[in-house]
């Protein structure tokens, strides 16, 4: 059945084209196995061995049609997403010169240093990217993108501009709630010299997250003078956010250094601000490269969670829980650190061992995860 | 005993001949662009699309765990057979480029360069002959 979509998409991308359009297929697996520590839950583990949670298998297909046209599809299934298939990628390029590139179709929001291979383990050091800097449900659109490839001095650079949108279902309080991102609209730079490379990227995007029960509670607080507003902070309905990221690697003999930051502001939102960065520093030894990692995730919530009327009558107050609940669902304050290996044992094959020890500040706990993974690239 | 003298003298000579080993960095006998190193470099990382007289690059690998490869990806990339590996299923996963079209083996590569105008490869530098002319050896 897969098998038959796959081919009928590619197909239904081709009328272009003579029928002998050759089409070449590439995929890659991730399987992780993982496990946290006694009793606690970390990243989606919790003390029982677990394989299905970071674990992936991916096919691409792509052809090119001839005078700068070519079309790429490629499917996913997840463990975490019960094996369930889905188009990651699926767009049509067309290379206007050897400098221009558009790119129409669903395809990477470029936000991060690894967005364009964030699921090909293989291609970076750790199992998966830093999870604080890399949680963002975001990370793939419908729509338009031009890639300009360019030198600078002695780098080359690479300018991407992209507009389009999303949706998908992000889980609130264990239910599922159909997310919007809308006018999604930014560029990315990235600019390479033989061992160093220097990122960044900025965009904004309208977001819709109508959480049950989010028209009440507008609604709800409009009625109460000199807070009318309140439920509209509280709430996510079509209000735009502005991400921005900044990002360097060194690949310097054995040395490897890698950091990122990011800084999201939202606009009338229960949060006000996110705030992540991570720094890794690696070394090879041959096919063997040990890695360490630390970590910063801090979501402030919006200030207006102080200026909730409690102690006026029972009714309120009720209210005012609910709306306090509301802005801190995503509130977070925490550190993590991760030591890593990961050993090149085969052309096309490499195995991972993580231990990752996290500290939530908000609810002062600390927790461990231990994951090991197989990644390949076929 | 005798043998294990022989097979140690033999070890050593191809680890003798092993760091001896000259590899050439060859093109088209009509090709004449010149490039510099650091340039060589991105045209085998696809990062170089044109030579400097205009032809689109055609760069051209051997077989992964050939000795000539691994050399020519740590001197000139920079980069072990794993980093290489990486570099491009980044590219290929994300629709940016295509790994070098692999050739069986140093005549291949010699044979295809010869009869390519915009091709460039690497080769033992001890079959290189006139067909081809040499840009660079290390």
């Amino acid at each position: 059945m897969k098998k038959t979509l796959l081919a009928l998409s590619l197909g239904m991308a081709l009328p272009l084209t003579a029928v002998h359009a050759e089409i070449s297929f590439n995929g890659f697996a991730n399987i992780v196995a993982g496990k946290a520590s006694s009793g606690d839950t970390q990243w989606g583990y919790d003390d029982d061995v677990d394989f299905k949670q970071g674990s992936l298998f991916a096919l691409q297909a792509s052809t090119d049609l001839t005078e700068g046209l070519s079309a790429t599809v490629q499917i996913i299934s997840r463990g975490v997403d019960d094996w369930e298939t889905e188009f990651e990628w699926a767009y049509l390029a067309y290379d206007v010169n050897d400098q221009t590139r558009i790119l129409l179709g669903r395809q990477r929001a470029p936000m991060y240093m690894f967005s364009d291979y964030l699921d090909v383990s293989y291609a970076y050091p750790w199992i998966s990217p830093p999870q604080g800097v890399y949680d963002l449900e975001l990370s793939t659109f419908d729509g338009i993108s031009a890639n300009y490839s360019f030198t600078l001095g002695e780098f080359d650079a690479n300018a991407q501009a992209f507009f389009g949108s999303e949706s998908n279902e992000i889980e609130v309080f264990g239910e599922a709630i159909e997310s919007e991102f809308e006018q999604i609209t930014g560029a990315s730079f990235t600019f390479n010299r033989d061992w160093l490379t220097l990122r960044a990227a900025y965009l904004t995007t309208d977001l819709n997250l109508p959480a049950p029960g989010s028209s009440d509670l507008i609604a709800a607080w409009q009625t109460v003078p000199g807070f009318e507003t309140l439920g509209d902070e509280a709430t996510i309905m079509e209000e735009q956010s502005k991400f921005a990221e900044l990002g360097v690697q060194v690949d310097y003999n054995n040395w490897l250094f890698i950091a990122e930051y990011t800084h999201i502001d939202y606009d009338q939102m229960p949060l006000d601000t996110e705030e992540s960065m991570f720094a890794t520093l690696g070394y090879r030894f041959d096919t063997v490269l040990v890695h360490a990692t630390y970590g910063q995730d801090e979501n402030d919530v919006n200030g207006n969670v102080n200026n909730l009327p409690y102690g006026v009558n029972p009714e309120l107050d009720r209210l005012s829980t609910l709306t306090e609940q509301a802005f801190r669902f995503r509130e977070q304050d925490s550190s993590y650190y991760t030591l890593g290996a990961r050993w090149d044992f085969h052309d096309s094959a490499a195995l991972k061992v993580e231990f990752s020890r996290r500290d939530n500040d908000l609810l002062n706990e600390d927790t461990n995860l231990i994951r090991t993974a197989l990644v390949t690239v076929f | 005993m005798k043998l294990l003298k022989s097979l140690t003298l033999g070890l050593c000579l191809s680890v003798s001949t092993l760091a001896a080993a000259e590899t050439a960095i060859i093109v088209n006998p009509a090709n004449a662009s010149t490039i510099s190193d650091n340039d060589i470099s991105r045209a085998f990382l696809g990062k170089l699309k044109k030579f400097s007289d205009g032809q689109s690059i055609e760069a051209v690998n051997t077989k992964a765990n050939n000795t000539t490869r691994i050399a020519f990806e740590k001197t000139i990339l920079k980069k072990s057979p794993a980093q290489v590996k990486a570099y491009w299923s980044k590219r290929l996963f994300t629709g940016k480029g295509k790994p070098l079209k692999e050739l069986a083996s140093d005549a291949a590569v010699l044979s295809h360069v010869a009869a390519t105008p915009n091709a460039i490869g690497y080769i033992d530098a001890a079959s290189v002959d006139s067909s081809v002319k040499v840009l660079k050896r290390f």
